[in-house]
């Protein structure tokens, strides 16, 4: 068995105090290996996202650990965070994030741009991803000018841009009708196996169970096998 | 029958606390502006009236006059009447009973008079004029000392005597004053040698020499020179010399004189105190009246005529009142129009904030009319006590609150409210959506622009048409279009440029997505998809530029007065000689004050206010100023007056070369006129060239002194230099020394000026404070999606202090169209607008001032303002965030 490359230990999370406290994450632990795809499965108001927000670094837990990639996010400060989501982690959201004054090539090479690319190799890597989603076609359109599951493929090119270790989407077809969101998860299963990536997906989609190698269950803020 | 939730009521108000009291704040303010403007204007124009009547002072006199009644005795001679003075005594109460209420109670107690025609004193000296006088009021003669010799009386001891029509001169007993006999050198039981233009002799005896008890009695008023000599009265180089008549030795001059000869008149000063605008306008049309109703006839008429400057005094006045409430009304109208768009960003960010909750409100079935009724009952509860604050303010502040403007802003604000939170429920819950076809859609978009062009059009149409009629015929008393105009003018510039802003932004995204770096590709992309929001850009633009006007104005009025003041006085400083003065010669005082320290030039003239010039047999008044032309040359270019041009060498036996300037072109170079002189023949003159402005008028003649003769007598001395005022008073003690600088002052603290100067300087800051204001809340409605943005590319990897610097970057294209724009359109608005709005009425020029631009001062105050304003607004949106971690904004937004 090959190192986690995601690894949560003891991880607590509460909003607010007193009898109105809200306990999103408690004693939560699991591991996911490098190259797999994780389906993170509860229902809403379970913690899903509190979770995924502590394991992207936009959160910090009350107590536990979290490791990804062998760095401790504990012991990163703010920038350390910024390099961490700059060049580990990506994230692809319900509502898609994209910048609309932007085609969707410029969209894409916005990470790579933060990550201060060769503008050759910029191109070159957004034209490849654009590819892989099959929006090459579509490379000088806006958000705007584009359909929901288009847009969402944007984002998941974008979130595969800096080429990170770990890919992190919060109900990527929330948004979408359920033929669109079926294309976008079979997108998804074949970017993390051609890209080597690891994902996290937050979903309640029965289909995208089906695709992840793995399915963890969380309710109450409790992970169980 | 619309059901009001008062919970939601509520609970929005706590939510919204901040920026309704900023909405509450923002109307008290303005309300208090425009309330309390108009008392002020009307309280100002009362203290301008007072200070115009009591500077006018004898123009602002009314005279009332009544022919004599034929005097014919039995015999066919002249009857003597010994109860003359009780006949013109007489004559006043008459008049005082002519007077309605509100002219008596304007007027002073009358000071009635006997004045003969102005005789020439034939000692030698041909300038000379003497004129008799007979001096009363309620309480009698003036009060006098008899210093030598005795009071005048009868010629003769038959009261009732009859003298043939073509007798010798009948004597007249005169008193003179210390100063007149010192000056003419005569003594009692003297004979003053006068004669008339047709050199018929009088026989004026001199019985005594007097001192007045009060030099300051007002009954002196009418003849001042029965104290003094007096310069200029009678025409180009003349000196007028009044002797006084008595009860008992008037009756004599009634003798003396033809009957066209001696005039009876009453005089009513004034009486500025308690005097306001308002009665001063009922007095103007009683004026009126009495004269119109004194018609001028041919045959001997007793009846009263009243004549007086009064009502030309209070036209100018009103023209002065009209001018400064008219740059009042535009300067109010431009606070009210950017007020209103900052309450429409204010409206815009509560819109912003509660879209959500209204939307909710709308899916639990509130109907829209319960809505606008629930925002409406929120709205009145913040505008309506606010304005009212701001109504009592304005009552303790100016004594007084106008409802003009303050009515219509408040119904605005109350209406715009409810009207942009109704409107974004209603698009928010509407069943529309966005149509499949592409055709449809790009029709919708075309349908879009054309609306937004037709309102465009609309209102660049409406400042155009205020403009013109603006120019054509200026501002009303009331509000009218043409006081819009630089508010309309403002507004329409900068909502093209505001309609412009995505073109220049996009440009900007286009060259940063070529640039290596991230930062500024973010900000262009988020800055362009902010621009086009016209409002935020609009507002700050049209409050700086209308600032700027403000600042432009208060400048021009600035400059105009220190060149109205240079004007006026000719040099740092004026001395006017009397003639019986102890100063000396002319010539001595420019000498002395010449060698006094810090005086570097003196120049002596003789200036002759409203001299006759006869140019194609038509009679042009014009200030005749006789002077060496070069040392007068080289005075101006001491000043910021305009130079005076050369003049060519007057040739034996020909026209006298002058220079000449008049407002209707009646004289002008190559014309040739003439000046009627007191005793020579007119003295020919040949318009040389063109005179600059010199004197509060616009006609002027200016000659050398070389070329004037045996009539040149300066009476004028102008000095420049640090010293020029000290000097001049030290080397003519008695005389009248007009400073500039003091004038200066003087105008600049008239009600008039100041109030408009204060009102610039207030409106300038409460626009830039508007305008900063307008664009927080801008910043304010924008912020959440913003920073939900920024937390969007912070997860893409964005460091956390870079967001401030992307938040800058888009935020700045308003800031950059504001310093760009503003100062500029500023300019050109009072360019177009301040000739007028007639700034010269009070800055007492010939002509409309320069626009004068304060780009310095505006420029720093508007770069300053801005530079501090943007990154103070970032910082406290970064501020207010920075407890919030990044899930939470992401979660909640902004």
């Amino acid at each position: 068995m090959s190192e986690a490359l995601l690894s949560v230990r003891g991880v607590n999370r509460t909003f607010g105090a007193g009898p109105a406290a809200v306990h999103a994450l408690r004693d939560v632990s699991f591991d996911v290996e490098p190259g797999t795809m994780v389906a993170l499965v509860g229902r809403s108001g379970s913690g899903k996202t509190t979770l995924l927000n502590v394991i992207g670094g936009l959160d910090r837990p009350d107590s536990g650990t979290v490791v990804v990639d062998g760095l401790d996010l504990g012991g990163l400060d703010e920038d350390g965070l910024s390099r961490l989501r700059r060049e580990r982690v990506s994230y692809i959201f319900q509502t898609f994030g994209l910048i609309p004054v932007l085609s969707a090539a410029e969209n894409v090479g916005v990470p790579l741009r933060l990550a201060r690319a060769a503008p050759a190799e910029r191109e070159q890597r957004v034209a490849l991803l654009l590819d892989l989603v099959g929006l090459a076609d579509h490379a000088q359109q806006r958000p705007g000018e584009l359909s929901g599951g288009q847009q969402q493929r944007v984002a998941i090119a974008r979130a595969l841009a800096a080429s990170p270790r770990l890919l992190i989407a919060d109900e990527p077809t929330g948004q979408l009708d359920a033929e669109t969101g079926l294309a976008v998860m079979a997108l998804l299963r074949g970017v993390v196996e051609s890209e080597g990536v690891t994902a996290v997906v937050a979903t309640h989609d029965p289909v995208m169970m089906a695709l992840a190698d793995r399915v963890v269950h969380i309710a109450d803020g409790h992970v169980t096998p | 029958m619309i059901a009001l939730h008062w919970p939601s009521i509520r609970g929005r108000a706590r939510a919204d606390l901040g920026p309704l009291l900023l909405v509450a704040l923002v109307v008290a303010a303005v309300v208090l502006l425009a309330g309390a403007t108009p008392p002020l204007i009307r309280s100002t124009s009362d203290d301008a009236t007072r200070e115009a009547v009591r500077r006018a002072a004898d123009d602002a006199a009314v005279r009332v006059e009544a022919e004599w009644p034929d005097d014919y005795g039995p015999t066919g001679g002249r009857l003597r009447t010994p109860e003359l003075a009780i006949d013109v005594a007489n004559v006043g109460t008459r008049a005082e009973g002519e007077l309605d209420e509100s002219l008596r109670s304007a007027l002073q107690p009358p000071v009635t008079s006997v004045s003969s025609i102005s005789l020439a004193i034939t000692d030698g000296s041909v300038q000379r004029r003497l004129q008799l006088e007979y001096l009363s009021t309620a309480t009698g003669e003036p009060a006098v000392t008899w210093v030598a010799g005795r009071a005048p009386g009868a010629s003769t001891d038959d009261e009732f005597r009859e003298i043939p029509l073509n007798g010798p001169p009948w004597p007249v007993q005169v008193g003179l004053s210390e100063t007149d006999a010192a000056a003419l050198g005569v003594k009692p039981g003297d004979r003053i040698p006068v004669q008339d233009e047709q050199r018929n002799p009088y026989d004026v005896r001199v019985t005594g020499v007097f001192r007045p008890a009060d030099v300051n009695d007002p009954v002196w008023g009418p003849a001042p020179w029965v104290l003094q000599p007096a310069a200029n009265r009678d025409g180009f180089g003349s000196t007028r010399f009044g002797a006084l008549l008595t009860a008992e030795s008037v009756p004599d001059a009634r003798l003396a004189f033809r009957t066209d000869q001696l005039r009876r008149v009453v005089r009513f000063d004034a009486d500025p105190a308690g005097l306001t605008w308002e009665k001063a306008q009922a007095l103007a049309a009683s004026v009126a009246r009495l004269k119109g109703g004194s018609a001028v006839s041919a045959e001997r008429d007793p009846s009263l005529k009243w004549s007086t400057q009064l009502d030309n005094v209070l036209s100018d006045l009103r023209d002065q009142i009209a001018s400064t409430t008219a740059q009042a009304s535009v300067l109010l109208i431009a606070v009210l129009a950017v007020a209103l768009l900052v309450i429409a960003l204010a409206a815009d960010l509560l819109t912003h904030r509660r879209t959500g909750a209204l939307t909710t409100a709308r899916h639990r079935g509130a109907s829209l009319p319960g809505l606008a009724t629930e925002l409406a009952v929120e709205s009145l509860a913040v505008t309506v006590p606010a304005a009212l604050l701001g109504l009592a303010l304005a009552f303790v502040l100016a004594g007084g609150a106008a409802l003009t403007w303050v009515v219509p802003f408040v119904v605005v604000v109350v209406c715009a409210l409810p009207a942009f939170g109704t409107l974004a429920a209603a698009r928010a819950t509407r069943d529309r959506r966005a149509p499949a076809n592409r055709s449809a859609r790009h029709w919708i978009r075309r349908t879009e622009v054309i609306r937004r062009f037709a309102v465009d059009a609309a209102v660049v149409a409406l400042a155009a048409a205020s403009l013109v009629a603006l120019r054509q015929r200026g501002v009303g008393s009331t509000v009218d279009l043409p006081a819009a105009a630089p508010a309309l003018g403002a507004l329409a510039v900068t909502l093209l440029v505001a309609r412009l802003l995505p073109l220049g932004t996009g440009l900007a995204l286009r060259l940063a997505l070529r640039s290596r770096r991230p930062l500024a590709l973010f900000g262009a992309a988020r800055a362009a998809a902010a621009s086009s929001r016209a409002l935020p850009a609009l507002t700050l633009t049209a409050a700086l530029a209308l600032g700027s006007f403000a600042l432009t104005l208060y400048a021009t009025a600035d400059r105009g007065l220190a060149e109205g003041a240079w004007q006026t006085t000719g040099a740092d400083a004026r001395l006017d000689l009397s003639s019986g003065s102890g100063s000396g010669s002319a010539d001595d005082v420019a000498a002395r004050a010449a060698a006094a320290p810090g005086v570097r030039h003196v120049v002596a003239a003789q200036v002759t206010e409203n001299a006759q010039f006869i140019a194609d047999n038509t009679a042009v008044p014009a200030r005749l100023i006789v002077v060496d032309t070069a040392a007068f040359r080289e005075l101006l270019a001491d000043t910021p007056l305009p130079g005076l041009p050369a003049l060519p060498t007057a040739t034996d036996g020909g026209p006298v070369p002058a220079l000449v300037r008049t407002g209707d072109g009646s004289l002008s170079p190559g014309v040739r006129f003439s000046l009627p002189v007191v005793t020579n023949q007119a003295i020919a003159l040949t318009a040389a060239g063109t005179a600059p402005a010199l004197g509060s008028g616009d006609d002027v003649v200016v000659i050398d002194a070389g070329a004037a003769g045996p009539e040149y007598e300066p009476n004028t001395i102008w000095a420049t230099g640090p010293g020029a005022a000290d000097a001049l008073r030290k080397a003519a003690p008695g005389d009248r020394v007009t400073v500039r600088a003091d004038l200066l002052h003087d105008r600049r603290t008239a009600p008039l000026t100041e109030g408009l100067s204060r009102l610039c300087l207030l409106t300038a800051g409460i626009l830039l404070a508007l305008g900063l204001l307008g664009f927080a809340l801008a910043a304010a409605a924008s912020a959440p999606q913003r920073w939900e943005t920024l937390a969007r590319l912070r997860t893409l990897g964005l460091r956390p202090r870079d967001t401030r610097r992307v938040a800058v970057g888009e935020l700045l294209p308003p800031v950059v169209v504001a310093a760009l724009c503003a100062p500029p359109l500023g300019a050109l608005l009072g360019w177009l607008t301040l000739g007028p709005l007639a700034l010269r009425l009070l800055t007492a020029q010939a002509t409309d001032p320069v626009t004068v631009t304060p780009w310095w001062t505006i420029t720093v105050v508007t770069v300053v303002a801005l530079a501090v304003a943007l990154p103070a607004i970032v910082a406290v949106e970064a501020s207010s965030r920075r407890r919030r971690r990044l899930s939470e904004v992401l979660r909640v937004g902004g």
